[in-house]
């Protein structure tokens, strides 16, 4: 899945419905669903490219979402690790991981990425 | 009755402080205080050679020890020359097992090294530290004979409770070069001859063993000269200079853990400084209630102690500039300016606390022993746990979506920076406006707390002996007050002119340089101290010392021994004889207590168990000093050199300024209740 396309001189990132919608028109709810994806999908960016960009506003947009993603998607397991290192013990201790249905969408992303038990999924 | 001190070292050691041990030391305290049996009883080690060196030249029994550390608590361990060489072969390897000040062996161990421990003396430190107790000493207790306690009164008190061992005293003293004086903790042992099999058989029985070769457990000897003093209550008389207050320093020298309340301290001449001393002294006592108490109140000022009113008001101010001059320069538009991201604003911070808060309070629940069954009955563990585990993949999943949230503010920010570089336009500074509402209201509960927290009012009440110790919460009355409360120095007035605004006042303290920050929460209210005499009405002066006399009183119980010199030179006689003398005379059924005093409602009505009595005598043109002393009912007082004095000519002469003084006082009170 590419999240992040540039030709005709501008950028483009996949909106909601699966369009591309122009780079200057994402606001932070959209950010956070890219990052979202990074997460939890296979994904793919364009390379930023000044020559392919031509609009200068696309261009400081582009540059910074695209380095951001990139950054994210190669430490994207780090990146939720971290947030589960809190009560790690107890929840270790009390059976955690074992259990069959997690409590929600959030936390079903969490099994995703963690190699306790991914059928639970 | 044999005197035995089984507690003596003699090899300095990795648990001991560096000494050098002299033979002759050693002769001289076995023969000053007439001791007939000791134990070498070093750490960890036993040296066989020096044992026998020292068994020849000694006039005393004397048997091979050791004192083993165990993982918890030290334990004697007694041999005889019968099992001398599997002794030494058992110590040896306690130590090669025991090279440092952390070693330690478990019990199991020590019954693999020493094997039989019914053919030794096992004496476990008991009501000593550090102590063998718990499932050590239930492990020991089938071999153990007595055991050992390091003062007299620990010593009685083992002694009188017959589900406790037999207890024992003894020196645990480095012989060293240069002792000057010697302890006079050893013990009395109703045996015939002394022989580890002997001794054993002695100490089934408690009542075979003694503080005193003849009076039993009332007297127990105090110096190396032989001078006893009673267990319970002694009355410490003699004419000035006689050397009473000399003996008293003297006991306390021999005594590790004495309680001395000295001459005249608990009165002293600026009344100002003593008012501050003894609100200081209570304050002490009581600040533990004190911080409980401003605990709730601490959490409070911790809220709001970064709310920075003013800045949130820039803030929205700044906002409300943007935002209208955005407007007006809605034509500078261009195509920086029309980004979406161009004026976002940021996620606010995601908040896990209350979250965090509640895995800890269900972990509580699901962890406590002690109410364990009552927990158990209402809700089943499991439960608790599966709540637990589902708290916490919630916890993981808002963790996680504050990272993220973090991760797009500092992408959009650093855009909006970037786009910013490069437009005309006017952009809209963010604020968030909830957070601005929120520290708003913070601040107005803060203020009322605060004004709550001023407000007058008993916050502690506490009956000690006849009077009352009160604490009362009340605002500040000026500048110094805060400042001696802060017990820092400084400019306190600019604080105190905010006051009445709490907000304002929190952060003139703030502002102050030598406050922590941690500690401002003493700084709201006010708290003072109040005693209150048996009418209710403030103590005076003089009240003030009886309370701090009673207080030091009470507090020797934590003491193995209360010495008090002349508390009639701060009292007058209907307190010490309703207040003073009943607390003596009941602390002194649990420990030794000495009293000087030449004050007769003291000396005679207190009820002494023992009497000592000092006295500067004039010898063929030089001074001697004596000790004469006896029991109450004796008619006569003996010093050690056999010298005696009448006892009633001492009590009258040191109590009634005389006979004669007496009889005409005697006569005096007749003549005025005629």
């Amino acid at each position: 899945m590419k999240l992040l396309r540039a030709d005709s001189g501008s950028g483009f990132f996949l909106d909601e419905s699966g369009a591309y919608k122009k780079i200057d028109e994402i606001n932070k709810v959209e950010l956070l669903r890219l990052v979202d994806l990074t997460l939890n999908e296979d994904v793919e960016f364009d390379e930023y490219d000044e020559a392919v960009i031509q609009n200068t506003a696309h261009r400081i947009i582009y540059k910074s979402i695209s380095e951001k993603l990139s950054g994210l998607q190669e430490r994207k397991q780090q990146f939720v690790d971290e947030s589960q290192r809190t009560f790690h013990i107890d929840y270790e201790k009390y059976g955690g991981g074992q259990a069959s249905t997690p409590s929600s969408d959030e936390s079903g992303e969490i099994e995703s990425e963690t190699d306790t038990d991914t059928d639970a999924v | 009755m044999k005197k035995i001190d089984f507690h003596i070292h003699t090899v300095p050691t990795v648990s001991d402080s560096a000494f050098e041990f002299e033979m002759e030391c050693f002769e001289r305290y076995v023969n000053d205080l007439e001791i007939d049996a000791v134990a070498i009883t070093n750490h960890d080690v036993f040296d066989v050679e020096q044992y026998r060196e020292i068994k020849d030249r000694l006039g005393a029994v004397v048997f091979p020890g050791i004192e083993v550390t165990l993982e918890k608590g030290h334990v004697l361990i007694i041999s005889d020359d019968a099992n001398l060489d599997a002794f030494q072969e058992s110590a040896t390897l306690v130590s090669q097992e025991i090279t440092s000040d952390t070693d330690s062996i478990s019990v199991e161990r020590l019954f693999e090294i020493f094997g039989d421990l019914e053919r030794y003396l096992v004496i476990p430190h008991y009501d000593k530290k550090p102590s063998v107790s718990g499932e050590t000493l239930n492990r020991l207790l089938p071999h153990v004979s007595a055991g050992e306690v390091d003062s007299p009164k620990k010593f009685i008190r083992n002694h009188k409770d017959t589900t406790r061992l037999v207890p024992v005293l003894f020196s645990d003293l480095r012989i060293r070069s240069g002792l000057s004086t010697f302890p006079t903790r050893q013990t009395y042992l109703d045996c015939g001859e002394i022989t580890l099999p002997a001794v054993k058989s002695c100490l089934r029985d408690r009542s075979n063993v003694a503080l005193s070769e003849s009076d039993g457990n009332a007297l127990w000897q105090i110096f190396e000269d032989g001078q006893r003093i009673s267990t319970g209550l002694n009355i410490l008389l003699g004419e000035r200079s006689s050397g009473k207050t000399y003996t008293l320093n003297e006991i306390e020298s021999r005594c590790e853990n004495a309680k001395y309340i000295k001459q005249f301290s608990l009165v002293q001449q600026d009344e100002t400084a003593y008012e501050k001393e003894f609100n200081a002294s209570v304050q002490k006592n009581k600040s533990g209630f004190i911080d409980n108490y401003l605990m709730g109140f601490k959490g409070v000022l911790d809220s709001v102690m970064d709310i920075d009113l003013t800045a949130n008001e820039k803030e929205v101010e700044s906002y409300v500039e943007t935002l209208l001059k955005s407007a007006e320069l809605s034509d500078r538009q261009d195509a920086f300016s029309k980004a979406a991201l161009f004026n976002e604003e940021m996620f606010p911070e995601v908040q896990t606390e209350e979250l965090s808060r509640l895995i800890e309070s269900v972990r509580h629940l699901r962890e406590n022993v002690e109410y364990k069954e009552v927990i158990e009955k209402h809700i089943q563990l499991l439960a608790l746990e599966k709540l637990a585990v589902e708290l916490i993949e919630t916890l993981w999943g808002k963790l996680l979506e504050g990272k993220k949230k973090k991760l797009v503010n500092e992408l959009v920010s650093e855009i909006q920076q970037n786009l910013r570089l490069r437009t005309s336009a006017q952009p809209i500074e963010g604020v968030d406006l909830y957070n601005v509402a929120m520290d708003k209201k913070r601040i107005e509960v803060f203020g009322k707390i605060v004004d709550l927290l001023k407000r007058d009012e008993v916050i502690y009440e506490e009956s000690i002996q006849g009077f009352k110790v009160e604490a009362r919460k009340t605002a500040f009355q000026g500048a110094g007050e805060i400042r001696e409360a802060s017990g820092v120095s400084g400019a306190f007035l600019p604080a105190y002119q905010a006051y009445e605004k709490p907000y304002e006042y929190l952060q003139k303290l703030k502002e102050h340089d030598g406050l922590a920050r941690a500690d401002l929460y003493k700084l709201f209210t006010s708290i003072k101290y109040r005693i209150l005499n048996k009418d209710g009405a403030e103590v005076s002066g003089g009240e003030r010392s009886e309370f701090r006399l009673l207080q030091e009183i009470k507090d020797a119980q934590n003491y193995d021994i209360l010495l008090v010199d002349e508390p009639e030179s701060s009292f007058d006689n209907p307190f010490l004889k309703s207040d003073v003398n009943q607390i003596l005379k009941e602390l002194s059924t649990s420990m030794p207590v000495v009293i000087v005093t030449h004050n007769s409602t003291v000396g005679a009505s207190v009820g002494a168990n023992y009497l000592i009595f000092t006295k500067k005598e004039n010898e063929g043109g030089s001074t001697v000093y004596r000790r004469y002393s006896g029991y109450p009912s004796d008619t006569e007082l003996q010093a050690l050199d056999g010298n005696t004095i009448p006892a009633h000519g001492v009590v009258l002469d040191s109590l009634e300024a005389g006979a004669e003084a007496y009889e005409s006082r005697r006569e005096g009170y007749e003549a005025i209740k005629s």
